[in-house]
């Protein structure tokens, strides 16, 4: 391949990747002029990549983005509307586009139609697309508040700020500090109190940057005014009354016709909150050994800067106090460019799903096999190279599990089982891994066949005794397949040996299990070496914590101390109390009073198992660059440390802690 | 012509030896060790080294004598990615490859040590990095 045409290629694949985002975006509630802006864009993107494929010598390709780009301009023109449809037949079009563009890449011949998928879905779109499913509307950034708040709200409350601004109702903020101890109690009666004034939309909490001690919550209600002393807070508690939301600055051409109010699925609702791509945004591509050269440069800097704190610290001089609080400043700012250099090699995993969803939907229908597709963690990040090397090895994984996993609908009603199949894809961060289940409830690994085929290929010997375990593990085998005769699906030349190898060489294993009739299980493990994590702050005797936040369930306190090993009742069940200094070894205190509740990541209320942490103090919440530490430091419990003024704050590995607990729980109980 | 090696003269926990500059990755200026809680046996804690945290060595771990043993001063990182606190460096020394005498039974490095190299008037200890790395994950299956 001509190395001249580099950029070009290096461009087409970025157009892909803004395409992707902006039909995701589609996906999710927008005011019509960012809808109108998306479709925009994708014309024009497709447009390029018609001209980019012309000057490539790929003309079949060329046509292929022509008929797209075709489809986006009827929508630009308004006459197709956005449908989950529509959008769902796009996204396998571009998925079909980028696809082609790597299997040119690699030499392959250009195909006879790169959308032969959806050629059909193409002639039948004007039909498909029904205006009751147009263009969803979100009034959520009429609201004065941050973005980071807008994002926490939920689609629901998204909802009922949009139909009550358009209701002609205007939304009131209530800001309130609450004592740790008693918040709970607290929150409760205001919230009462302000429900009886208007409707309680959402109760958020907030992140205050000052030294008040405390909880912050900021209450919505949507209510022409509110009566202050009607909500009966104490004067300790900083209340704060503000106008959030005038419905006269809705659109007039929004109150006379919002367009239907369309909820998107869950995966996106958490994760994918409406963004309005800006629409000339200059794209840098900057070869990632300078961005690695600018990291080494800034952590030397960081480096001196310690030794300069460390030196200014042993002087120990009153007067040299302003100069250490400079020195925090600097330390603050060398965090953000740290996290913002971090943040250029990080995508979210929400990305990769992006990839996965369409596909599934395609393979879903082609092969008549109706599944439900649920993703979770989309939020969580992982390295930008290492998500280019995952689409391919998850792409196939998918493929096997709707080809050989799920059965027909007639087989699984026959079974008993729901005639939808389940396909789940989540995400977690587990100590110093990123790892990716793919669950389906299909019918498993045939393992008396894996036995045979085995034995055929002479890995396992006649008459031994074979346990699961070897036998999962041998599908991952090189040139191991039970399909005698591939099928168009996963038949690809791709077998999960392929799979192994490519995750192997990014670090990390594979690992599957099945049950018979109940389905498969097919993890992947991937090394975390940096991270930015969100975290709450606790303390125990002198050492500071980070927990984080994605675990934490709750936080809660009581009056009387509670001894490791004792329970405590959190939402009205019966939990079990063990102290973090026990679960890491450290001298136990007397007694604690303040509890950091723990689950299992991705664990459902009625299955997971929930702990109470007892730690000495709450400290707030904290944004960190975690460190892992090396092998030769790994320590049961902990996943990492950051670098703060104090030191280093540990982080928790939190299903390691939850393991330790449990440990000295039973251990407790053991020495009774 | 026989061929020779180039080691390390340095000083911890008391006492003087010798490390092979092919197991030695730099030599950097000693910094507050940050304890980890419960952390494993024979790491006193980390260091931000280029970025990254670097376990430091306990000589504890392997009798070092703390009556003798002055504040480490300075830091030599192993290839494998261990920092070994030192009192000190006197240089370097150029020894025979090979050739070396056994270290006595009752010394308490013996288990990380290469053997003992006769330098005109003095017999050295030289340090073994891969058995002090084997006796460190030793100590933490062991816990």
């Amino acid at each position: 391949m001509d190395p001249s045409f580099d950029d070009v290629w290096a461009e087409c694949e970025d157009l892909f990747v803004q395409a992707r985002q902006r039909l995701a975006s589609l996906k999710s509630p927008q005011p019509p002029h960012v809808v109108q802006a998306s479709v925009n864009a994708l014309f024009r993107t497709t447009h390029t990549l018609k001209g980019m494929a012309g000057m490539l010598g790929f003309p079949r390709f060329s046509q292929a983005a022509h008929r797209m780009e075709d489809i986006f301009d009827l929508m630009r023109q308004g006459r197709l509307r956005s449908t989950d449809s529509l959008i769902e037949t796009l996204e396998v079009g571009i998925q079909a586009l980028e696809s082609g563009l790597a299997e040119l890449r690699r030499g392959r011949p250009e195909p006879e139609d790169y959308l032969h998928a959806i050629r059909r879905q193409l002639g039948e779109l004007e039909a498909l697309a029904r205006p009751s499913e147009g263009a969803v509307l979100d009034l959520t950034g009429l609201l004065d508040l941050p973005p980071d708040l807008l994002k926490a709200l939920s689609e629901y409350e998204r909802t009922r700020v949009t139909a009550v601004l358009l209701a002609g109702m205007p939304i009131q903020g209530v800001s309130v500090r609450l004592d740790l101890a008693t918040f709970d109690e607290r929150l409760r009666s205001i919230s009462e109190a302000a429900g009886a004034q208007g409707e309680l939309i959402s109760t958020l909490p907030l992140e205050m940057h000052d030294d008040r001690d405390g909880l912050f919550f900021l209450l919505l209600v949507a209510t022409p005014a509110l009566e202050a002393e009607g909500l009966g807070t104490l004067p300790e508690e900083n209340l704060e009354v503000m106008a959030l939301a005038d419905p006269d600055r809705v659109p007039a051409s929004l109150k006379a016709d919002p367009g239907p109010l369309v909820s998107p699925k869950p995966a996106q609702a958490a994760s994918n909150p409406p963004v309005a791509l800006p629409q000339d945004a200059e794209v840098l591509r900057l070869p990632a050994q300078r961005v690695d050269a600018l990291e080494a440069r800034l952590m030397a800097v960081a480096q001196v800067r310690d030794s300069a704190s460390l030196a200014l610290r042993e002087v120990q001089d009153p007067g040299l106090a302003r100069p250490m609080a400079m020195m925090g400043e600097i330390e603050a700012g060398l965090l953000e460019v740290q996290k913002a250099l971090l943040q250029m090699r990080m995508v979210k995993v929400e990305s990769l799903f992006q990839r996965i969803e369409p596909m599934v939907k395609a393979l879903s229908r082609d092969m008549g096999k109706p599944v439900r597709l649920s993703f979770q963690g989309g939020d969580l990040e992982l390295e930008r190279s290492l998500l280019g090397r995952l689409a391919e090895p998850f792409l196939h994984l998918v493929r096997n599990a709707l080809d050989h996993g799920l059965e027909s609908p007639a087989e699984r009603v026959a079974q008993g089982k729901a005639e939808t199949g389940s396909l789940r894809i989540s995400a977690s961060q587990r100590g110093q891994n990123l790892r990716f289940d793919l669950r389906d409830d299909g019918r498993g690994f045939d393992l008396a066949r894996i036995e045979a085929r085995g034995i055929a290929m002479g890995l396992l010997k006649e008459g031994e005794v074979h346990s699961a375990e070897d036998l999962h593990r041998l599908a991952l085998e090189p040139g191991f397949s039970t399909k005698e005769r591939a099928s168009q699906i996963s038949g690809r030349g791709v077998g999960m040996d392929v799979v192994r190898a490519e995750v192997e060489g990014m670090g990390g294993d594979i690992q599957i299990s099945s049950e018979p009739r109940l389905g498969s299980l097919v993890r992947l493990s991937l090394p975390l070496s940096r991270a930015v994590i969100a975290c709450l702050k606790v303390r125990c005797g002198q050492q500071t914590f980070g927990v984080p936040l994605n675990h934490v369930l709750r936080v809660q306190s009581s009056l009387a101390p509670v001894h490791g090993g004792g329970r405590i009742e959190v939402l009205g069940r019966d939990l079990p109390m063990e102290s973090l200094q026990a679960c890491l070894g450290l001298p136990e205190p007397a007694g604690q009073q303040f509890f950091v509740v723990l689950r299992q990541q991705g664990a459902a209320a009625e299955a997971g198992l929930d702990l109470a942490l007892g730690v000495d103090e709450v400290a707030g919440r904290v944004e960190l660059l975690l460190r892992s530490l090396p092998e030769l430091a790994h320590t049961p419990g902990i996943m990492g440390g950051s670098l703060q003024e104090d030191g280093v704050l540990w982080v928790l590995d939190p299903e390691a802690v939850m393991g330790l607990a449990m440990d000295s729980l039973m251990k407790r109980v053991a020495d009774v | 012509m026989s061929d020779s090696r180039l080691l390390l003269h340095a000083r911890a926990a008391g006492r003087a030896f010798l490390l092979p500059l092919s197991e030695l990755r730099e030599v950097v200026p000693g910094a507050p060790v940050a304890p980890i809680p419960s952390g494993p046996p024979g790491i006193q804690g980390v260091v931000l080294h280029h970025g990254e945290f670097l376990p430091v060595l306990d000589w504890g771990v392997v009798g070092g004598d703390p009556d003798h043993a002055a504040p480490p001063t300075v830091l030599a990182v192993l290839r494998p990615r261990l920092g070994l606190p030192l009192e000190g460096v006197a240089g370097t020394v150029e020894a025979p490859e090979g050739g070396l005498n056994d270290s006595p039974a009752e010394d308490a490095w013996r288990p990380i040590l290469a053997g003992l190299c006769q330098l005109e008037d003095q017999e050295l200890p030289v340090l073994d990095a891969d058995r002090l790395l084997a006796l460190l994950h030793r100590l933490r299956k062991a816990r």
